[in-house]
């Protein structure tokens, strides 16, 4: 299958700052790819570079079949961006807004209108479809943010961190959307730091820092393939004695604290055992969680930087 | 990318439509500051055309006569002046030093009589010289009643010198035929005279005639008549001599005795007067008796006398010469302008156009910062539709909205102050689309030239005030010194409102403005080329 977005050795650079640094990955149809690494990784440049909105020093860049930068005029044409800003005029209604994008990209008459009533119903907006932007919450309005980005129903669709402060509903309704658009053969790529959302959306993700993709694939295979386990972690009354986990297969002591004590553990299977062991010492536990390795954490255990930085060497200007 | 335009012309309109401070900023804002501005500056024209704001100028007529009443008169219509009387010149006074006039107008007593005697009269002025343009326009009005009143003096005192002359010219006239007439009866008299004279040349002689007839008559009756008396008186003379001669002989005779004989009696003697009568010369007697002028008083001679004659009269024509006529200043508009019209032609337009630039110029810069601030810009680069018709379509919004901005102040300028929209009031159209036109481009200039709101209002605000202020927007172009006039052809408000005067008040039609329309296009199009470099500089320096 072509990939609908195509990047390869991509290379950006202000001045001598070098934001991208040989990027490379590719978003089929109907993937969901997202595209992760902290504040300043090159997330929002590779974003604007697939835009049309930056131009690019070296590499190849294809979207939806158009290579760049010659033919931008035609890969606009099949792209939505949903910016991470609230890119929608305030003082104009949620379908006002949307039937001012619809025209500027490319929609007419009784299609626009079918179409702006669609995506209307998917954001959950309709009821409030004819009231000014400014009245609407934070929510919705990202919720119309999403809408404006993807009312022409296109084939490559380039969000960037469009759940930024949303409510929970409002983020559910927003993936289901993106769901959706996948559902329907486009290609979407998904830029966030946020681990969660790429983990509930992603099939696969891009990990970016200092403009380089440090890894790539799918989240559970990024997580497995930086050797990570699952840990439980228990706060007791009493420090715990030194043997109390003998002879509990798949876990070991990682790090012990006072009356805090995380146990590694090879999967979520053996947290009743822990917890049973921990009991029969007498000692009362006083709280117990279990920490699923995460993307966040493979990205730490890849990069050794947490994805939340936000004053990497790499940040973009 | 049509459908893209009229959708991002409609989105611009819709913004507008929502912010209504804006709204008001572009139709209420500029009514509120014509109004004031019109009613402060009015002066500087004459006042307001019902002369609501016309200065009041206390009057004092200490005259009472016919110079008084005539500047009262005068001034009861004058529109630029609220004339009051007051009673006194310290009254008078008073109120210009208390401020509620910049001058006031004494016409002290006798003025007229003065004037009427040939004296010299005065109209007092009593001024506050700080409100400079007050106390001149009323310096400027006592001055043209002045004018009027002497304009008026003359032409009345010619009248009379005419009036005079033509009486005597009549008085010549009949002198002339009176000299005439004395001449015809003269030589009436003087025929008359010699007829007159030769009648009594013929009685005289007819009259010596009759006498010399009479006197020979005499002569020959007197002869007759004393022809006896001669002769018995020369017998009388005989006897006597002949008696005298008997008594010598007698007494002789008697010798001795002679004595005693008494004398002889003594005849009676001849009275002188008949001895002397017999004697005299008949002639002479009848030349006595009768005499030559028939006994009548002697006749005088007729008096010759010679008949004046009336000397011709050179009467001198009465002086031709007239009073020095009034030197009057006749201005005429040879612009079409009138001579004095409503402050609001100015005001509505210059203001309208201040707002204007001030609406279409932070519409268009602050609308696209806008833009960018909401991000739809950036969201907008990444669409089909290209960026440039994007902005064409803001630029086109704001045209229009321009464009019924100022058709708006035009209608109430007309419906509220009276403003002439000159002879073709659509003739409006074709300034109004060129500063429309160059203001929405320079209004990308801005947007090209800041990177924020902050900046643009000061350099927009900058910008726009001095393009009015020098372009003639709030006051008239000619109160700027040459230099500056020049200067201010290099702002796109001056030509603008060159032409706005020229179609409004000196009622010109189109195309006396086809020249300032296109320089005002050729403004826009030079601002549209550099804010659309700048613009694009700018976005490529952020690729």
């Amino acid at each position: 299958m072509t990939p609908l977005i195509a990047v390869d050795g991509l290379v950006k650079r202000y001045g001598p700052h070098v934001a991208l640094a040989g990027v490379s990955f590719a978003v089929e149809p109907g993937e969901i790819v997202g595209l992760l690494g902290p504040n300043g990784a090159g997330k929002s440049t590779t974003l604007g570079v697939l835009a049309t909105l930056l131009a690019f020093d070296a590499g190849s860049v294809v979207v939806g079949g158009h290579a760049l930068p010659d033919a931008g005029a035609a890969a606009r044409a099949v792209l939505g961006l949903v910016p991470q800003q609230i890119a929608v005029y305030p003082t104009l209604s949620a379908h006002e807004n949307l039937r001012y994008f619809a025209r500027v990209l490319g929609l007419r008459g009784e299609d626009a209108t079918r179409r702006i009533a669609d995506v209307l119903d998917v954001v959950g907006l309709a009821p409030r479809a004819d009231e000014p932007v400014l009245r609407l919450s934070g929510g919705m309005r990202r919720r119309l943010n999403l809408a404006c980005g993807i009312v022409h129903d296109p084939r490559v669709v380039l969000l960037d961190e469009p759940v930024v402060g949303v409510d929970p509903q409002s983020r559910e309704r927003v993936f289901e959307a993106i769901e959706t658009l996948a559902r329907g053969g486009a290609a979407v790529l998904y830029s966030t730091h946020q681990m969660d959302e790429a983990e509930r959306l992603c099939a696969r993700v891009v990990l970016l820092d200092h403009g380089r993709v440090v890894a790539s694939g799918a989240p559970a295979t990024l997580v497995a393939g930086a050797g990570m386990t699952p840990v439980v972690r228990l706060r007791t009354a009493r420090p715990l004695p030194t043997t109390w986990l003998d002879g509990i297969p798949g876990t070991r002591i990682a790090d012990v604290a006072g009356v805090e004590t995380a146990v590694a553990v090879a999967d979520a299977a053996s947290v009743p055992a822990v917890l049973a062991a921990a009991l029969a010492t007498g000692i009362d536990v006083l709280d117990m969680t279990l920490h699923r390795p995460s993307l966040a954490d493979a990205f730490f255990a890849l990069t050794g930087r947490a994805l939340r930085d936000d004053d990497g060497p790499g940040a973009a200007p | 990318m049509l459908a893209g335009l009229g959708a991002a012309f409609a989105k611009d309109l819709r913004l507008l439509a929502r912010d209504r401070v804006g709204l008001v900023f572009l139709t209420l804002a500029p009514i509120v500051v014509i109004t004031v501005a019109g009613l402060s500056l009015a002066n500087l024209y004459g006042a307001t055309p019902h002369g609501a704001s016309a200065p009041v100028l206390p009057v004092v007529d200490d005259d009472g006569d016919w110079i008084g009443r005539a500047v009262r008169e005068r001034l009861v219509d004058e529109r630029s002046v609220r004339a009051r009387t007051v009673a006194t010149p310290a009254e008078a006074s008073a109120l210009v030093r208390a401020g509620a006039a910049s001058a006031a107008l004494v016409i002290p007593r006798g003025t007229s009589a003065a004037v009427v005697a040939g004296q010299p009269g005065a109209l007092e002025l009593l001024t506050d010289p700080v409100r400079t343009v007050d106390v001149a326009w009323v310096r400027a009005l006592a001055q043209e009643v002045r004018h009027a009143l002497e304009s008026a003096a003359l032409e009345r005192a010619q009248q009379e010198l005419d009036a005079a002359r033509g009486d005597a010219d009549d008085a010549r006239a009949r002198l002339a035929a009176a000299t005439t007439e004395l001449r015809t009866r003269i030589a009436t008299l003087h025929d008359r005279v010699a007829a007159a004279s030769a009648r009594a040349e013929t009685a005289r002689r007819e009259l010596a005639g009759a006498v010399a007839e009479r006197q020979a008559a005499a002569r020959t009756r007197i002869v007759a008549e004393l022809a006896p008396l001669r002769s018995f008186l020369a017998e009388l003379a005989a006897a006597r001599a002949a008696f005298d001669r008997w008594a010598a002989d007698v007494r002789e005779r008697a010798g001795r005795f002679a004595d005693r004989f008494p004398p002889p009696p003594e005849p009676p003697a001849v009275p002188p007067e008949v001895a002397a009568l017999a004697a005299s010369d008949p002639a002479t007697l009848a030349a006595r008796l009768v005499p030559a002028d028939g006994g009548l008083p002697p006749l005088p001679a007729f008096p010759s006398f010679e008949v004046p004659a009336v000397p011709s009269l050179a009467l001198p024509a009465p002086p031709a010469g007239r009073l020095p006529g009034s030197l009057a200043i006749v201005e005429t508009s040879v612009t079409g302008a009138p001579l004095r019209f409503n402050t609001f032609d100015q005001n509505v337009p210059g203001f309208s156009v201040t707002f204007l630039l001030l609406g279409v110029l932070l519409g268009v810069s602050l609308g696209l910062l806008d833009e960018r601030d909401w991000g739809t810009l950036e969201r907008m680069r990444a669409t089909p539709t290209p960026l440039s018709v994007l902005l064409i379509a803001k630029l086109a919004a704001r045209f229009a909205v321009g464009i019924v901005q100022m058709l708006l102040l035009f209608v109430v300028g007309w419906a509220v102050f009276g403003v002439s929209l000159g002879p073709e009031p659509w003739a409006l159209a074709l300034p109004t689309a060129g500063i429309v036109f160059a203001g929405t481009a320079f209004g990308l200039v801005v947007a090209g030239t800041t990177r924020s709101r902050e900046a643009v209002l000061p350099i927009g605000s900058i910008a726009i005030l001095t393009m009015a202020a020098v372009g003639g927007c709030w006051w008239p172009l000619d109160l700027e010194p040459e230099w500056m006039r020049r200067a201010a052809l290099a702002f796109p408000t001056t030509w603008a409102m060159q032409a706005y005067n020229d179609l409004m008040i000196r009622r010109q039609t189109s195309g006396a403005v086809l020249q300032e329309t296109a320089v005002l296009f050729a403004y826009g199009a030079l601002y549209l080329a550099v804010g659309l470099f700048l613009f694009r500089r700018v976005r490529a320096s952020r690729r």
